[in-house]
């Protein structure tokens, strides 16, 4: 199936982006490998914990009612790439992206092993032999290595890393640990070491639809056609000027680095990932022959013509105030959040009893969850109909951290007071925090008046 | 020209294009789909109510639900392509602009 694609060898290069790139990549990589193994409150920092049904974010522990939450976040991260996009153009695919990122790393791998373009062109086409047959193992060992190492290290985002590393060792890993793991793995073996530039090509849907929020002030990598051209080859002591040439030696070094094989002066094409090797390479050549950098540069169509560029405009404006909003949001719900979860289920098979004294009983099942990791003692009490109260539980509830106590209940007014349908609130207040409290809504049912 | 060399290396067939791009999208959409639902439903309470002598764990649970997910948006994803790929010749002209 990969015959119909030919290679891309693309040609390493230094220079201000490629560093920047680099910085990128560590950071990025570095926190996603070394996250899992840090620990908070004797736990590990950063765990969504599927089996338990919880997510520990550091201090903070989320649970399934907590899931707007992760709605909106998504929602942020979302127009956060819509922002930067209108503003900076594809910054997120060339320097942030997973996929940018962990190919990154297998080409550094690619290049150590096999050595530079050329050299990597030629081993191709050679005959194998023990030369071939060394260097290429030893990439897929550093590639098979890593991508195992990648797949334990997503697994350890949902199982205790620690305890995993040691089952790892003893060769005693779990069923669907083993397989989550070994297809992250094989994932990130196939999407960054063979896939690579067809992923962005083909599949991903951010590249195709990133230009609907460009506009003439987007930062884009261009090429400076007014400079370039007419492009030609020349010796370094001849003037162009006086030779009638543009800047463009056409080196075609630009076309070699680039990770998506395309021609940086054919134009914005929607293959380019915006990695901006090819600013480097130009300006390279640019310092060789003595000419000003920025024949292929950062710019925005605007700049291009001459025309000023502008970057408050209604678009950022519009992106930015929702973002602000949404994020504005998501800060106080998460400040306000009370860790208490109350549900309360009125118990169906018996509209009321009537009790001597005529006094009228309502059961119910409370839940109450306490989503804080420490034990905590809770007072409880029902409103809404006068001389209401409840029977069968103490003044104080006892719910152990992270824990849920199911609480059967039963509600109890006089029928002078209880009759049809009537609303009432069961109210759960933290002993040590008034502030910490929860009210939820029930019915009380009464004979009818 | 080096570029020249490059032009070739442009293209996966389009059988392989439409074939990975289902996997992909339907994969993200079942991802989607398996955290709001399970944020929703506990998979330990769900296989109750088929038998309750089920009890296949969390872990299997998700996992089930997470290829249930990703052969349903497979099956639809890839039938659409399908479909659009070999409407009939005729429309071509009218499916192209």
């Amino acid at each position: 199936m990969y015959e119909s694609a030919k290679k891309i060898y693309p040609r390493e290069i230094g220079g201000r982006f490629a560093n920047l790139s680099k910085l990128a990549t560590i950071i990025l990589l570095g926190l996603f490998y070394v996250v899992p193994w840090f620990n908070w409150d004797e736990r590990q920092a950063v765990l969504f914990d599927l089996p338990a049904r919880k997510f520990h974010l550091i201090g903070l522990t989320l649970w399934p009612q907590d899931f707007p939450y992760l709605a909106m976040l998504l929602m942020i991260l979302a127009l956060s790439l819509f922002f930067f996009t209108a503003l900076a153009g594809r910054l997120w695919c060339g320097f942030a992206c997973p996929q940018t990122v962990w190919t990154e790393v297998f080409i550094w791998m690619e290049q150590w092993t096999e050595g530079t373009r050329s050299q990597r062109m030629k081993l191709d086409k050679a005959p194998w032999s023990w030369n071939k047959l060394r260097r290429k193992g030893s990439k897929q060992f550093l590639w098979i290595t890593f991508s195992m190492w990648t797949g334990f290290t997503f697994v350890g985002y949902f199982t205790p890393i620690r305890e995993l590393g040691a089952e790892f060792v003893a060769l005693n890993v779990g069923g669907w640990t083993l397989f989550w793991g070994l297809f992250y793995g094989f994932a990130t073996y196939g999407n960054a070491g063979y896939m690579r530039e067809q992923v962005c090509k083909y599949m991903c849907p951010y590249a195709r639809f990133q230009s609907a929020m460009f506009d003439k002030d987007t930062l884009i990598i261009s090429y400076d056609e007014t400079r370039g051209e007419p492009r030609g080859r020349r010796k370094r002591s001849v003037d162009p000027k006086v030779a009638g040439l543009g800047d463009c030696i056409d080196c075609q070094l630009c076309v070699q680095v680039c990770p998506t094989g395309i021609d940086i002066r054919e134009g914005l094409q929607y293959e380019c990932i915006a990695c901006a090797a090819c600013i480097d390479a130009c300006d390279s050549i640019m310092d060789k022959m003595s000419y000003p950098r920025g024949l292929v540069r950062y710019t925005t169509e605007h700049a291009l013509h001459n025309e000023g560029t502008r970057v408050l405009r209604p678009r950022m404006f519009v992106y930015a105030t929702i973002l602000l909003i949404l994020i504005a949001g998501l800060t106080t719900s998460m400040a306000t959040r009370t860790p208490i979860i109350l549900d309360v289920i009125r118990d169906r098979n018996t509209l009321y009893r009537e009790l001597p004294g005529s006094m009228i009983e309502n059961s119910y099942t409370l839940k109450v969850i306490n989503q804080n990791d420490q034990s905590r003692a809770f007072t409880l009490s029902v409103s809404g109909v006068e001389g209401i109260s409840l029977d069968g539980v103490g003044d104080t509830i006892t719910v152990d951290g992270g824990g849920v106590l199911s609480l059967p209940v039963r509600a109890r007014a006089h029928r002078d007071n209880a009759y049809g349908i009537m609303t009432i609130q069961f109210n759960v207040t933290a002993v040590d925090d008034e502030d910490v409290n929860i009210v939820e809504e029930s019915r009380f049912l009464g004979p009818t008046p | 020209m080096i570029s020249e060399e490059y032009r070739g290396a442009k293209q996966w067939s389009r059988d392989k294009q439409a074939v990975f791009t289902v996997v992909w999208i339907s994969f993200l959409a079942a991802a989607v789909g398996t955290m709001v639902f399970f944020a929703l439903f506990d998979p330990v309470e769900l296989t109750g109510i088929f038998d309750e002598n089920l009890d296949i764990g969390r872990d299997a649970g998700y996992a089930t639900g997470f290829f249930f997910f990703w052969a349903l948006c497979a099956l639809c994803s890839g039938v659409t392509a399908y479909l659009v790929r070999t409407a009939p010749k005729r429309d071509a002209k009218h499916r192209d602009q």
